[in-house]
């Protein structure tokens, strides 16, 4: 029985490291991430003309979990009337009107170029690098006392055309 | 007047007294009787038969201390408790029975002519409670009937072996009811009642032995989980400040997981599991540079 015992034992360890690998996949910030995306559409105001049509969300450069939790998130929520739509991909799709773009790591040096593209044209560009905020995104994603915080500049939000609110401003770290 | 002779006299008293011997003569003879009835329908395994008369016997106030009926006694509730069927709790009070009737034996028998015999029914019955704890944990997984059973062993073995060191039992005990519970909580995260017991009963088991690897693994998955369920379970419209709350708790439970995590690395540092569960852990914790240094082990250890 002790034999018994110690093998069914030695099995319910092994499925229990095996249960901790299987959380490996998971990115605690493609969540929150997404929770901050989707509560942004709260915060910002789109100009008019993009009140309709479908809420575009424009992911530039790779990461397979956060577009997995966007794509789930478009699946479940609304922002208005709109349908939520994730496009990804390596490159602007010029073919897009986006309501937000959000460059990730590996294409942040695209800000530059984006953040001229669409001036004015009422999309929210976030991006996910240190000190982005005060080089031309509206959002900068960072990390500060192991979590996920965002970095705000008002400035470059209502040089996106959009109408901010004053609220976000108390639950970000502000650049300007 | 009738007038009683002095030789009269004496015959009827003594032939009163010849009777009252006789009478408690064949008294006894009938006990030993019933004790041999009783032997012999244990030997054709009628346990409950000769529970009938071994209670009777046991009671009686010429057999009452008899080591050899308490023994007989012993053994019949023992071989009853067998016959009841593998692992069966409503039929536990046979074994206190037979445990209860061993000690009385133990007590009475100043030769020590059942002293072995005695000692071993007594480790039988704790063997039996032993096991019947855990499989009380697999089955129906009620760990506190579990941890009843398990006190009761402990009691048990302690009447015939008061210095007995229960730190090992012990440690198997916790470290079982923990790798079970945690294997519970993981297939049914649902389930926090098994996540608590689970954590309880590895905080235990660490407390007998800190070095002990797979309650050290088994917590710190615990805790890294719970954190991941935590994030897990956001709402994409949470309020933002509500959101710093979450961040904030799972971030306290991925902190929690680390020493637990650390102290296997350093007791066994190419323990795979736990070079995993580190770049598990800071990963969630958003510290890149731990994390690489972990996953910089991982592909050394792979390369090996």
């Amino acid at each position: 029985m002790k034999q018994i015992l110690k093998y069914s034992l030695f099995i319910i360890l092994a499925f229990t490291s095996l249960s901790f690998q299987q959380q490996q996949s998971f990115d605690p910030n493609a969540k929150v991430k997404a929770c901050f995306i989707y509560n942004f559409t709260r915060y910002f105001e789109w100009p008019e003309k993009m009140k309709t049509g479908n809420f575009i969300i424009h992911i530039i450069g790779s990461n397979s979990v956060l577009n997995q939790e966007l794509n789930k998130m478009a699946a479940s929520k609304q922002v208005g009337n709109q349908k939520l739509e994730i496009k990804s991909g390596s490159a602007i799709d010029a073919s897009l009107k986006p309501h937000i773009i959000f460059l990730l790591t590996d294409a942040s040096d695209m800000l530059k170029d984006v953040a001229s593209k669409f001036k004015g044209k009422g999309t929210l560009v976030i991006t996910e690098k240190p000190g982005l905020a005060k080089t031309g995104s509206s959002i900068n994603f960072v990390i500060a006392d192991n979590k996920q915080k965002f970095e705000y500049s008002k400035k470059n939000a209502e040089k996106s055309g959009l109408k901010t609110s004053e609220e976000l401003k108390s639950l970000a770290i502000a650049v300007d | 007047m009738i007038t009683v002779s002095k030789s009269y006299h004496w015959l009827t008293k003594s032939s009163f007294c010849f009777l009252l011997c006789c009478l408690i003569w064949h008294n006894q003879y009938a006990q030993t009787d019933s004790l041999f009835k009783a032997q012999d329908l244990c030997s054709q395994k009628k346990f409950e038969q000769a529970i009938q008369i071994i209670d009777n016997v046991v009671n009686h106030i010429e057999t009452k201390e008899d080591p050899s009926a308490w023994h007989i006694r012993s053994f019949a509730y023992l071989q009853l408790y067998t016959q009841s069927g593998k692992y069966n709790t409503s039929k536990i009070g046979l074994l206190d029975t037979s445990v209860a009737s061993a000690v009385q034996s133990m007590k009475l028998d100043i030769k020590g002519e059942y002293k072995d015999q005695n000692a071993q029914f007594i480790e039988n019955s704790s063997k039996k409670m032993f096991n019947l704890c855990i499989v009380l944990l697999k089955d129906s997984l009620n760990s506190s009937k579990s941890d009843f059973f398990y006190n009761k062993y402990k009691k048990i073995t302690t009447l015939i072996k008061p210095d007995f060191n229960f730190k090992e039992k012990d440690l198997e005990y916790y470290n079982g009811t923990g790798s079970i519970f945690v294997d519970l909580y993981l297939k049914n995260k649902s389930k926090k009642e098994y996540q608590d017991v689970a954590k309880l009963s590895l905080l235990k088991a660490i407390e007998i032995d800190p070095k002990n690897i797979s309650a050290n693994i088994n917590l710190g998955v615990l805790f890294y989980n719970e954190g991941v369920e935590l994030m897990n379970k956001l709402e994409y419209d949470v309020d933002l400040s509500q959101l710093d709350i979450v961040q904030e708790n799972a971030k306290k439970l991925f902190k929690q997981s680390l020493p637990f995590m650390n102290k296997v690395y350093e007791l066994e540092p190419k323990d795979a599991r736990a070079i995993d569960g580190l770049e598990g852990i800071y990963h969630a914790l958003n510290d890149g540079e731990m994390e690489n240094f972990f996953k910089q082990k991982k592909q050394a250890l792979d390369k090996k």
